[in-house]
């Protein structure tokens, strides 16, 4: 992550070290108590078995993360639409990114705000507004009209699931990569052109690669989310699409299996923790070797 | 005062009305007379002096000023807040408001979408709940977790054992057969389900017919439950088994079915007044309530009882063994003990009552709407969900495969 | 977000590299189709960003009974939910949760950033590594989890206070879940989330100003308060505001953690799923965008005017100068 410069040499080493160890007090408590110590408990709960009445006993078994293969579709779905949506949202968002930054002009300030806006309401009135659109009296009535036959049934499908997610995340994914090309020094286009190269060649060969952290930290900021994403799915899947949160909910909540939905949970999040560090490591190596190659 | 005579027809355009706040409470009770029912018991229940109702705004009417139909126990220091667990739409806020200004307990209503997620909430604890509304099958696994109290009937004077119909009362006695009250009926109903007749037509009277022609003539426009309990359940129904079996050979046909009825569902989904009314759905697993308040809405989406049987079921109020609020809480059950406020509660969530005496407050036309009050003969075959149907593990698994095909 | 700031732009003379493609320069009408291609792009995701929340504010104003369905216009769902109780009282949940979160994640957050540039790089390590696992884990499962621990927590520390409470001093608290739960479990989100803003503040930050205020015998509070806050203020801003709008309309955690209380987005999730859905939802998500924009129409004013006396000092410290 981000590294400071070095620290200050404030006078006092000895109360300087107290006073930097009370400044790390409360979110020491909270990362332990919050993060940590939750953390270990579900991981205890995973080897438990379930109580005949549900909930938790104590026991030392394995039978939970071997059942895990049970829910296999769950996180398949959830990683397809994840990645699907994800590259969505970038094909969408960059082309607006790149507007916003190089074209937009005076309005850019105002066209930025209305990006963030939407998340001043409801998430939920928000989906649920697609709940609306997407059914019987919405866009199928629309297109029935014009003359559609038979009228489409939009709502309860992956389609509408897509169209959720990319409605809530998209701005997720345009900021970051308005940030990284606003960035970008206008004389290497120039340059580029002044060189020969047509207007595909520069955005390949200079406008791509140097937004790429803008699209690398906008991916991680659409999917990571994603991946424990069941408000969505719940909503406008109409329970026909299974997600890991959907099935979480479902084990905590439902049949309440906790040492089951304890260890669908450690798995959820070594399947994060493990597509965001291949993601970030070969990001980071394609650029190092991209780096590299130019020398 | 309003001399139209009251019809069916007028009665529910009244009741609307009241639901949408176009006329008052009062203007409601007392065109439709419950008001005048109410205040004849009460003054048989000796009522204290009158209070100023919770519609203190609306014009008096001939009927007077509602009696305080029940009044707090005495000596008894009931507190300020009551935490009340139960669902939307299920309590009417006059009836709330009512209780606050005879006792000054505030109610706080939390809701839920499901039992489990009830039992889940509370066995997790620390919830700080009061009274809570349980549905039958929950009732062994609350008491065998020690989450709710066995009723202390001291408490609660207007609670007559007489008045009720044991057969939705007896799940509340735990162990079973014992006569330890676990908690008192609030109401009750059935799962059956809907069909736009504007749509579905030819005869559909069993769940072989709902699954059937699910997989045909209404492909892609039918709804079950998210809820393993009903959609396995009538399941179970097409090949005549038992709403609760837990056989392993029987729940494998359930399966079966399922997975090859979902390609063609439009939800799994316990929300399906909306697709209904929109006309996504023309078919929907349904529950008592919802199909009053979808017919009233749509005249020609009708409610069906599978003739093989099905489920019912009653909903209690129950006290929770960790109470913060306890004396509150016994006031609170007590209250709604009370036929003229159950009564009118009632009107209010649409759902039957058991206690008979509120039951008789209760409009004809509500006692006569044979979706609230079905005939006798499609009741017999239905049973109560058991509460091994709720906790079965292999039930949750496999619903879990259901959804996730 | 802080993660564009980390990762370097590749190095310049790239451009060079560029040169051996050989396209034909573009044509003025080629820019002229681009141009138009890039503003119909845009203003087709302006109109499906849009749309949505037009029909939300639009079936606000619905005189009929259904969310779905418009028939003619009226005020009557907003009198409905201004004479909620329940709505209104979730909506002081909800802002009691929200500024409480924001201000905890926000002061602690940010102390942590500037300790963390003090502590030896194993530690430094260790604390971005659990900020960046406190970010990436999902709230489905950081909801479960914190429920489990707090109950277990209560469990514990309930019958000890009541066992050592002395009787003179009446009844011992007792600790439920409940609004505190909610902020606590919100602010490990969001307090990691200040911490990555501030953070990346702090290491763009310019220190020639802090070294100055030392060399003027400056104490290092009197530095702390005239020269780093004023040059975190953008990102502790940025970092108050996510907080805020996170935690006012968080549903998942919220749900596990929320005990005998209701926040808005419970309130409107349960609403949702138990019919009959009235434009009561509606009239409720339109208060809650009006609340938002004055409140950001707000925290901008304040902020131009600060940026005003923050510029008019700037010049007269120049005018000294000179």
């Amino acid at each position: 992550m981000v590294q400071g410069p070095a620290a200050v040499a404030a006078p006092g080493r000895g109360r300087g070290r107290a006073v930097t160890a009370l400044l790390l007090t409360p979110t020491s408590l909270w990362y332990l108590l919050l993060l940590l110590v939750p953390l270990a408990i579900l991981i205890v709960f995973s080897f438990g078995e379930r109580s005949p009445v549900g909930g938790y006993h104590p026991g030392l078994t394995l039978e939970n993360y071997l059942r895990l293969p049970t829910r296999q579709a769950a996180f398949v779905n959830t990683l397809v639409l994840a990645v699907a949506s994800t590259a969505l949202c970038a094909l969408l968002g960059y082309p607006l990114a790149y507007y916003l930054a190089t074209r937009a002009g005076s309005r850019r300030t105002l066209l930025l705000i209305l990006i963030a806006l939407p998340f001043l309401t409801s998430f939920l009135i928000r989906t649920y507004a697609w709940f609306t659109i997407l059914g019987a009296n919405g866009i199928p009535a629309i297109l029935g009209a014009l003359g559609v036959s038979p009228r489409p049934v939009l709502l309860n499908t992956h389609f509408a699931i897509l169209i959720g997610i990319v409605y809530n995340y998209l701005p997720l994914m345009v900021f970051p990569l308005y940030v990284s090309l606003e960035r970008l020094d206008k004389r290497l286009l120039e340059a580029s052109k002044d060189l020969g190269a047509g207007r595909w060649a520069t955005f390949r060969q200079v406008t791509l690669p140097l937004s790429a952290p803008g699209l690398i930290s906008g991916a991680l900021l659409v999917f990571i989310p994603m991946m424990g994403e069941y408000i969505i799915p719940n909503m406008l899947g109409g329970g026909k699409v299974f997600f890991v949160g959907n099935a979480l909910v479902d084990l905590f909540l439902q049949s309440r299996n906790w040492p089951f939905g304890s260890a669908a949970a450690i798995g959820l999040i070594m399947v994060v923790l493990i597509t965001v560090s291949i993601y970030l490591f070969l990001t980071s190596r394609g650029r190092v070797q991209r780096e590299v190659s130019q020398l | 005062m309003d001399r139209e005579p009251l019809t069916r027809d007028r009665f529910w355009k009244l009741y609307h009305d009241l639901e949408r706040g176009r006329i008052t409470r009062r203007r409601f009770l007392e065109v439709t007379g419950i008001g005048a029912a109410a205040a004849v018991i009460a003054a048989c229940q000796g009522g204290a002096s009158p209070t100023p109702g919770a519609t203190a705004t609306a014009t008096p009417g001939p009927t007077g000023t509602p009696a305080a139909e029940w009044t707090p126990p005495e000596g008894v220091d009931l507190g300020e807040t009551l935490n009340l667990t139960s669902w939307f739409n299920y309590h009417d806020q006059a009836t709330l408001d009512r209780f606050k200004e005879l006792t000054g307990v505030t109610v706080n209503l939390v809701t839920f979408g499901s039992n489990e997620e009830m039992l889940a909430n509370l066995q997790a604890g620390g919830t700080g709940w009061d009274v809570l509304v349980p549905t039958n099958y929950t009732f062994p696994t609350y008491v065998e977790l020690a989450l709710l109290e066995p009723l202390d009937m001291s408490k609660l004077p207007n609670f007559d054992l007489a008045r009720q119909e044991n057969r939705f009362l007896e799940p509340a006695y735990q162990p079973p057969g014992s006569t330890t009250l676990y908690g008192i009926n609030k109401d009750w109903g059935t799962t059956g389900y809907v069909i736009n007749t504007d749509v579905v037509t030819g005869e559909m009277t069993t769940w072989k017919d709902f699954w059937d022609r699910t997989r045909d003539t209404y492909s892609g426009k039918v709804t079950i439950h998210d809820y393993q309990l009903t959609s396995i359940g009538n399941a179970l129904k097409y090949y005549g088994y038992s709403f609760n079996s837990v056989d392993p050979a029987e729940l494998k046909k359930a399966e079966e079915l399922l997975l090859d009825v979902k390609r063609h569902l439009f939800g799994i989904t316990s929300d399906y007044q909306p697709p209904m009314k929109s006309g996504d759905a023309v078919m929907a697993m349904a529950w008592t309530g919802d199909a009053v308040q979808l017919n009233r809405t749509i005249p020609s989406i009708q409610y069906v009882i599978g003739r093989e049987g099905g489920e019912i079921w009653s909903d209690f109020y129950a006290v929770v063994a960790s109470a913060p609020h306890r004396e509150a809480a016994y006031a609170f059950v007590d209250y709604m003990a009370v036929p003229a406020v159950a009564a009118k509660d009632a009107l209010y969530h649409g759902y039957p009552l058991v206690d008979s005496a509120a039951t008789e407050l209760l409009p004809d036309d509500f006692k006569n709407n044979p979706i609230i009050y079905p005939a006798e003969e499609l009741l017999t075959p239905l049973e109560f969900g058991a509460a091994v149907t709720l906790t079965d593990e292999n039930r949750a698994e496999l619903w879990a495969r259901v959804k996730s095909a | 977000m802080a993660r564009s700031t980390a990762l370097a732009p590749a190095p310049e003379r790239r451009a060079a590299a560029t040169a051996a493609a050989g396209a034909r320069p573009p044509t003025d009408r080629a820019t002229r189709v681009v141009g138009a291609v890039f503003r119909g792009h845009s203003a087709l995701i302006y109109l499906f960003l849009y749309v949505p929340i037009a029909l939300v504010i639009l079936f606000s104003f619905n005189a009929g009974d259904f969310a779905g369905e418009l028939r003619g216009l009226s005020l009557r769902w907003y009198g409905e939910a201004f004479g909620d109780r329940f709505v209104m009282k979730a909506l002081q949940t909800s802002l009691i949760v929200a500024f409480a979160s924001a201000t905890l994640a926000t002061a602690f957050g940010t102390i942590a950033a500037l300790a963390l540039q003090r502590v030896p790089p194993a530690l430094r390590a260790v604390y971005d590594g659990l900020t960046y696992i406190a970010i990436v884990i999902p709230g489905i499962v950081i909801g479960i989890a914190s429920l489990v621990f707090f109950v277990n927590a209560f469990d514990w520390f309930n019958p000890l206070v009541g066992s050592l409470w002395p009787g003179s001093l009446g009844e011992a608290p007792v600790l439920n879940l409940g609004i505190p739960t909610v902020i606590g479990a919100h602010v490990l989100f969001t307090m990691a989330i200040v911490i990555v803003l501030v953070r990346a503040r702090l290491a763009g930050m310019d220190r020639t100003l802090v070294e100055a205020s030392y060399d003027l015998f400056a104490t290092p509070w009197r530095t702390f308060i005239q020269v780093t806050l004023p040059q975190l203020a953008p990102a502790m801003l940025a970092g108050y505001l996510l907080s805020f709008v996170f935690s006012f309309d968080e549903y998942v955690i919220a749900s596990f953690v929320k005990g005998q209380d209701t926040t808005l987005p419970i309130l409107v999730f349960s609403q949702i799923h138990r019919p009959p859905v009235t434009p009561k939802i509606n009239a409720i998500g339109t208060v809650i965008l009006t609340i938002s924009l004055s409140a950001l129409f707000i925290v901008q004013l304040i902020y131009r005017r600060q940026t005003r006396q923050a510029r008019a000092l700037a010049e007269a410290a120049a005018a000294a100068e000179a």
